[in-house]
């Protein structure tokens, strides 16, 4: 996933939306690509019935319980137009990748509109956080995989008296996670912060 | 394996910042590549 992230500007100029998916939780998925140093693009949950779109691409290795190792790309009209798998042990070869889709946009038959990347979070953001707090650290996962660790910076109030002041000062009581935007809004639950987060940094259509 | 040529299985799924992504939303907008893999915290 980070030969993949760090060609995603061809994707996105090929007009193509990467997708991961496998059988792993949403919140596996978060810790497993801020582990990678952030993932940006959507991990899919094919989690709950296990392996059904895998099994629906015919790419779900039943007797094993997980999917293979497997690209397909679909066209802007729905149609597979690539589907290839390196098997589970193998490995894809994401500047390849990258040419087949570009090879499939160049002789889709309709214009596609040009990708709007995010607005960003805007200077002066921050990210208010405590210890062993679930949700913040949800909140803190969604700000690595958005690759905003510089311009997002993160307060932990549990051990910063002042931290947790200005918390207070802010957002009118100590509750974190909490974001506040650069216009001094507060945004208290974590799922509307990592929402936020998502539409500024890496939006989807 | 699916044939290439073949209609796209429609689904919708969760993502890992709390999205419902659906293959239908980018009809007519994007392709899409399904990078499908066994295990999260594996080798790719």
């Amino acid at each position: 996933m980070p030969a993949l992230e760090a060609l995603l500007d061809r994707f996105y100029a090929a007009h193509t939306q990467p997708l991961g998916v496998s059988v792993d939780s949403a919140p596996c998925h978060a810790n497993w690509g801020a582990s990678l140093g952030g993932v940006s693009f959507p991990l899919l949950a094919d989690f709950h019935p296990k392996g059904a779109v895998a099994d629906s691409y015919g790419v779900y290795l039943g007797d094993k319980g997980l999917a293979d190792r497997a690209t397909i790309v679909v066209d802007a009209g729905g149609v597979v137009r690539y589907a290839k798998s390196v098997t589970p042990a193998g490995k894809r070869d994401m500047a390849e990748l990258a040419a087949v889709c570009e090879d499939i946009d160049a002789v889709y038959g309709e214009p596609l509109p040009a990708r709007e990347p995010g607005p960003g979070v805007g200077a002066g953001a921050s990210l208010f956080v405590k210890s062993s707090c679930g949700f913040s650290r949800a909140a803190l996962l969604a700000r690595d995989n958005l690759h905003l660790e510089s311009t997002l910076p993160a307060r932990n109030v549990t051990d910063d008296a002042g931290a947790l002041a200005t918390l207070r000062e802010l957002a009118g009581k100590e509750q974190a996670p909490c974001l506040i935007r650069p216009n001094g809004e507060p945004l208290l639950e974590s799922k509307d912060i990592i929402a936020a987060l998502a539409v500024a940094a890496a939006p989807i259509e | 394996m699916i044939d290439i040529g073949a209609s796209a299985p429609a689904f919708e799924l969760g993502d890992h910042f709390g999205r419902r992504v659906s293959l239908a939303q980018f009809r007519g907008r994007r392709h899409v590549m399904l990078l499908f893999y066994p295990l999260d915290f594996t080798p790719t």
